[in-house]
């Protein structure tokens, strides 16, 4: 079977999920809009731009993001082993220098044979719901499969149509969350849980 | 200090004996904490949230942002007893430590399904991160809270989801289309790419006719892709927390020994799948 993976948005996720893919020898198609179109956040022409702040938290074991990149190591991430090799000092942080962060990510993705990318927006016009199209190229069945990794800031056009796959009511625009706690750290004065009186 | 239960169960009928009421209490389900607020109480709140420092929002975020969902810092400047008439109504409550209806009342709403995390009802915010910890602390009962994740409102593109997605990212109705980054809910950058490396190993499989990735739920990179598909109405970006893991089989007091433990088990998890 002719295998082919179009990703949508060159940002952090589409990156990783590309090298992981080509590295088992797929070809995949890497549509990203900048530098014919950027979001309010992006400004920079590099994949995997890093929008705000330069640290990708702690590295420490006993911190929950420290754990999940210590997994992602095992797993061989491709942007962590960047990471790291574009750290700057910051304590038990993982920081990076943004620039060469960015840059090193492009550069990899840029040089990888089974990765062609396409600096172009897709508006998503024909996704569907439904029996995924099989194309037959040259008597050799594709298998189209699609990866959407276009952020927090998804171009308006795709957002319009992603809204129309999955439901109008089913994609959000705004997160306006109020926090969390765990619950362990509540004070439970035990007189008074589930106990009343 | 917190009792547990929905707002609308807990008034003590007028006829009914406290002897029920307490039964009653007792039986309900803990998918809510009350803390209850005396009249002083409130007010040193109230006055630390209308004082606390906020965020500057980008210009484009300003435009629309407040239109469905206002921040609880705006709102109480509307006027003293703005917040005991709106989300912290203390209306349908009887505090069990004093038989009476308090002041004002917060309310905790189970966030996962492990009943681990809790969110505050009606607290979305703009107010610094730094802030929410020292305001939200007068809480009674918040004191010493661990914040899993501060509150946010800013512009944030995402689906649901907790009822679009399998737990490899995948979206139920149409299998050969995947989704990846903060757009599923995961919220961060190591988060985000995470699941594109669940993704990107997944989409091989399939094309390769193996069998899907579900990575196990004890692990950091599982239980984010398991909490963003586990049906939820309220559903809500997450960032990588140990409130999402499974508990430990025992107790342990000390955080860094019990959080030292649950990554030894994640990382053992994970070598024994590779
Ligand atoms: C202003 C802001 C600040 C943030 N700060 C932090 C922070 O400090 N720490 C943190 O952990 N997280 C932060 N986040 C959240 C999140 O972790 C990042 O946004 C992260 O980059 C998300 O990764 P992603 O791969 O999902 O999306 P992105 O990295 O945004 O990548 C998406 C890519 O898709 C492209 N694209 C969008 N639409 C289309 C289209 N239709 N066609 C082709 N290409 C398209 C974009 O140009 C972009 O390159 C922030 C987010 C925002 C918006
Ligand atoms: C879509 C989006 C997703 C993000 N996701 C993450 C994330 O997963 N992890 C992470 O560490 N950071 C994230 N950020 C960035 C985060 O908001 C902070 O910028 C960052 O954590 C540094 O915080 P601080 O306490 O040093 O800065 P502060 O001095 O507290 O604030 C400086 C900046 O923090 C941001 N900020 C802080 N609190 C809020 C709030 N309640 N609402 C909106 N913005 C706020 C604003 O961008 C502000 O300009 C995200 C931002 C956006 C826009």
């Amino acid at each position: 079977m002719n295998q082919e993976v179009t990703i949508i948005g060159g940002g952090l996720a589409g990156c990783e999920a590309a090298y992981q893919i080509a590295k088992q020898g797929i070809k995949v198609k890497l549509y990203e809009m900048k530098p014919t179109k950027f979001s309010e956040a992006h400004s920079n022409e590099n994949l995997a731009e890093i929008v705000c702040s330069n640290s990708f938290k702690s590295n420490l074991h006993t911190n929950a993001c420290g754990l999940l990149k210590e997994e992602l190591r095992l797993l061989d991430s491709l942007l962590i082993k960047c990471a790291d090799e574009t750290s700057v000092p910051a304590g038990q942080a993982l920081a990076v220098d943004r620039e060469e962060f960015a840059k090193l990510v492009t550069k990899k993705i840029k040089e990888n044979p089974n990765i062609e990318i396409i600096n172009q927006e897709y508006t998503g016009e024909g996704l569907c719901i439904g029996n995924s199209e099989e194309r037959i190229v040259n008597g050799e069945k594709y298998e189209n499969i699609m990866i959407v990794a276009t952020g927090p800031l998804t171009s308006d056009t795709l957002a319009k149509n992603i809204s129309r796959l999955t439901g109008e009511d089913r994609l959000y625009f705004y997160d306006a969350a109020a926090p969390i706690v765990s619950k362990e750290s509540i004070d439970m004065n035990i007189a008074f849980y589930r106990k009343p009186l | 200090m917190p009792f547990t239960g929905n707002r609308y169960d807990q008034e003590r009928g007028k006829e009914e004996e406290i002897e029920d009421w307490e039964k009653r209490l007792g039986s309900q389900e803990a998918s809510y904490i009350n803390l209850p607020m005396n009249k002083e109480e409130y007010e040193t709140f109230y006055k630390e949230l209308v004082s606390a420092e906020v965020v500057t929002l980008h210009e484009f975020e300003k435009r629309e942002i407040f239109e469905g969902c206002m921040p609880i810092e705006i709102m109480a400047k509307r006027g003293e007893d703005t917040l005991r008439f709106g989300p912290l109504k203390p209306v349908g409550f009887t505090d069990p430590r004093t038989t009476r209806r308090p002041y004002a009342v917060v309310q905790l709403r189970q966030d996962d399904v492990n009943g681990t995390i809790y969110n505050l009802v009606g607290f979305q915010t703009n107010l610094k991160y730094g802030e929410q910890k020292r305001v939200f602390s007068h809480i009674p009962g918040l004191a010493n809270a661990e914040f899993v994740k501060y509150g946010v409102m800013h512009r944030n593109t995402y689906i649901n989801s907790s009822e679009l997605l399998d737990n490899t990212y995948c979206l139920k109705k149409n299998p050969n289309i995947y989704f990846a980054g903060q757009i599923t809910g995961v919220e961060g950058y190591v988060e985000s790419i995470s699941s594109g490396m669940v993704v990107g190993l997944n989409v091989v499989n399939k094309l390769q006719g193996k069998e899907k990735i579900e990575f196990p739920k004890n692990t950091m990179i599982g239980a984010l892709a398991n909490y963003i598909a586990t049906p939820n109405e309220k559903f809500q970006p997450m960032n990588a927390n140990f409130g999402i893991l499974p508990e430990l089989g025992e107790r342990i007091k000390d955080k860094k020994v019990k959080y030292g433990k649950l990554a030894d088990r994640a990382i053992e998890a994970l070598n024994a799948i590779k």
